[in-house]
C-alpha cells in the first residue's frame, strides 16, 4: 500500500488547476449570487410585502370608509328620527291649536246666536207686551163699559182708567 | 493459496489508529450536543447563544477527529 | 463446504474492486500540464456550475409575484438560510449584511455535495481540497475583516485569546490553544470536515457497489446473499450521503456565521 501512503497526503496539497479553478468558480458563483439571484428575489419579497401592506391598507381604508358611512347613516337617522318628532309634535300642536280655534269659534257663534235670538225674543216680547198692552187696555176698557152699564165718553176719564189699572196690574205683578 | 495466507492480515495500522482517534471526539461531541440539548430544555430563552456556543464547540472538538483523518495519511 | 468457502474466498481475494483515495486524484483529462488543466472532479464541479446557474438564473428571471411550486420552493430555501441561519445566530440588525455570503455558501456546498450522489457523476464537486478550502479562506477573510471594522484588530485578538473568567495558570494553556483557533484551526477544521465526509462517503458507497457487483455478476455461488445485503446496504448509505450533503451544507454555513458573530464585540 505505498502508493496510498505516497498519494494519500497528495489529497491535502491542493494542486495549481485545483486552485484556478476553484477560486474561478467561487467568484463567478458569488457574483450571480450577491449581483443577481439574491437582488431578484428580495425585490420580489420587497414587492410582495408592499402589495400586501398595501392590501392591509386598502383594506382598512374600505373598513374607515364604511365606519364614516355607518356613522353618516346612523346621524342621518337619528336627524330624521328628531325631525319627525318634532314634525309630529308640530301636527299635534297645530291640531290642537285648529280644534282650539274651532272650539272658540264656535262657542263664538252659539253666543252670538243665542245673544240674537235673546235679542230677538226681547224684542218680540217687547212688542207682544205692546200688543198686549193695547189689546188688554181696549178689551179691558170695553169690559169695564159693559161692567159700569155705560160708556165711558170722556176720553180722559177712560185713559185715565186704564193707567190706573196698568199700574194696579204692575203692583199686582210685583 | 493456503489458509495461512488467507489468515494474513492486511492494510494500512492507520485504520485502527483514526478508529481510536474517532472515540474521544465522538464522545466530546456527544456531550456537546447533549447538553446543549438539556440547557436548552431548562432555559429555553437563551437557545439562541446556546447553540452559538454549541456550535463553537462542536468545530473545536470536530478538529480532533479531522486532525485524526490528516494525520493518517501524513504518518502512513 | 471447505471447498466452496475456498473457492469463495479464492475469488474474493482476486477481490472486489476496492475503491482507494486515488479516485480523488483523477488524471489529468483536458489541456493537460497547464493552470487549467481539468481532471473528473473539476469537470463534474464545473458542469455542476453551470447547471446551477442556468437553473437559479432562469429560476430567478421568471420570478413572479405569485410564485408557481417551483419558485415556492427556492424562496422556501432562501427563506430557511436566511431565518434558520443567519438571523438564528446573529439577529437581523447584524445578519443582514452576511446573508448574500451564507446563502452562497449553502446553496453552492449543497449542490455541489449533491454531485456525490448524482448518477453519472457520482462524485462530490467539493471532494477535492481546494474547493473547501476556498469557501473556508472566504470565510476567514470575512470574520477578520468584520473583526478589524467592529472592535479593532487587538482587541479581538484579546478577546478571542483571553478567555473571561480564566484562571491565570490555565492562560498559559488556553491563550495559544486560541490563538490556534482563531488563525488555524477554524479554517482548516471547516475544510477538512467538509473534504473528509465527501471522501468517506463516496469510498464506503464505492465499495459497498464495487462488493455488490462482484458477489453478485463475477462470483456465482452462495455469496449472492452478500451481494443483496451489500446492495442494500450501499443503497441506504447513497440516501445517507443525501443527508450528509445537506447536513455538511448546514454545518459549514453555520459555523460561519457562528465565526464572523464572535467578530462582534460582546453583546
Amino acid at each position: 500500500m505505498e502508493t496510498l501512503a505516497e498519494s494519500g497526503i497528495m489529497l491535502f496539497v491542493p494542486k495549481m488547476y485545483d486552485i484556478v479553478w476553484s477560486a474561478v468558480i467561487l467568484v463567478i458563483v458569488a457574483l450571480f449570487f450577491y449581483k443577481f439571484f439574491l437582488p431578484k428575489f428580495q425585490a420580489v419579497f420587497d414587492e410582495r410585502a408592499a402589495k400586501i401592506e398595501g392590501g392591509i391598507a386598502k383594506a382598512e381604508q374600505a373598513q374607515k370608509d364604511a365606519d364614516e358611512a355607518k356613522a353618516k347613516y346612523e346621524a342621518q337617522l337619528s336627524n330624521a328620527r328628531v325631525e319627525a318628532s318634532k314634525i309630529r309634535d308640530d301636527a299635534r300642536a297645530e291640531a290642537s291649536h285648529i280644534v282650539a280655534d274651532a272650539r272658540s269659534r264656535a262657542e263664538a257663534d252659539a253666543s252670538q246666536i243665542t245673544a240674537s235670538a235673546q235679542r230677538a225674543i226681547a224684542s218680540q216680547q217687547q212688542q207682544a207686551l205692546v200688543s198686549l198692552k193695547g189689546e188688554v187696555g181696549a178689551l179691558a176698557t170695553a169690559l169695564a163699559g159693559k161692567i159700569l152699564g155705560s160708556e165711558l165718553q170722556d176720553e180722559k176719564v177712560q185713559s185715565s182708567m186704564i193707567d190706573q189699572m196698568i199700574d194696579s196690574m204692575d203692583s199686582d205683578k210685583q | 493459496m493456503d489458509i495461512i495466507t488467507l489468515a494474513e492480515v492486511s492494510g494500512n495500522l492507520s485504520a485502527i489508529g483514526y478508529g481510536l482517534a474517532a472515540i474521544g471526539p465522538g464522545i466530546g461531541v456527544g456531550i456537546v450536543f447533549g447538553k446543549a440539548i438539556e440547557s436548552t430544555a431548562r432555559q429555553p430563552e437563551l437557545s439562541g447563544k446556546i447553540q452559538t456556543l454549541m456550535w463553537i464547540g462542536f468545530g473545536l472538538i470536530e478538529f480532533l477527529a479531522l486532525l485524526g483523518i490528516v494525520a493518517g495519511f501524513i504518518f502512513a | 463446504m471447505h471447498e466452496t468457502l475456498l473457492s469463495g474466498l479464492t475469488l474474493a481475494a482476486n477481490g472486489p474492486e476496492i475503491p482507494t483515495v486515488d479516485e480523488f486524484l483523477p488524471p489529468e483529462i483536458l489541456f493537460q500540464g497547464t493552470p487549467f488543466a481539468m481532471n473528473r472532479i473539476i469537470l463534474v464541479r464545473v458542469v455542476m456550475t453551470v447547471i446551477m446557474l442556468i437553473v437559479l438564473g432562469v429560476s430567478a428571471a421568471k420570478a413572479k409575484l405569485i410564485p408557481g411550486r417551483w419558485q415556492g420552493f427556492i424562496e422556501w430555501a432562501i427563506e430557511y438560510v436566511r431565518d434558520k441561519i443567519v438571523y438564528e445566530v446573529m439577529g437581523e440588525t447584524r445578519g443582514k449584511r452576511y446573508v448574500p455570503m451564507i446563502t452562497t455558501l449553502f446553496f453552492t456546498i449543497l449542490l455541489f455535495n449533491i454531485c456525490g450522489i448524482i448518477p453519472g457523476m457520482n462524485i462530490a464537486a467539493t471532494a477535492t481540497i481546494m474547493m473547501p478550502l476556498a469557501f473556508a479562506l472566504w470565510t476567514f477573510v470575512q470574520y477578520w475583516r468584520t473583526a478589524c471594522r467592529e472592535q479593532g484588530f487587538f482587541a479581538y485578538l484579546k478577546k478571542e485569546c483571553i478567555p473571561q473568567g480564566v484562571p491565570a495558570p490555565v492562560l498559559i494553556i488556553a491563550i495559544p490553544i486560541q490563538l490556534l483557533d482563531v488563525v488555524v484551526i477554524r479554517p482548516v477544521s471547516l475544510t477538512v470536515r467538509l473534504f473528509a465526509n465527501m471522501l468517506a462517503g463516496h469510498i464506503i458507497v464505492a465499495l459497498c457497489f464495487s462488493a455488490t457487483q462482484f458477489f453478485l455478476i463475477e462470483a456465482h455461488n452462495w455469496m449472492a446473499a452478500f451481494g443483496a445485503a451489500t446492495f442494500v446496504f450501499g443503497f441506504i448509505m447513497t440516501l445517507f450521503e443525501g443527508f450528509v450533503a445537506y447536513l455538511q451544507a448546514f454545518i459549514f454555513a453555520t459555523l460561519s456565521t457562528v465565526y464572523i458573530n464572535l467578530s462582534y464585540p460582546e453583546d
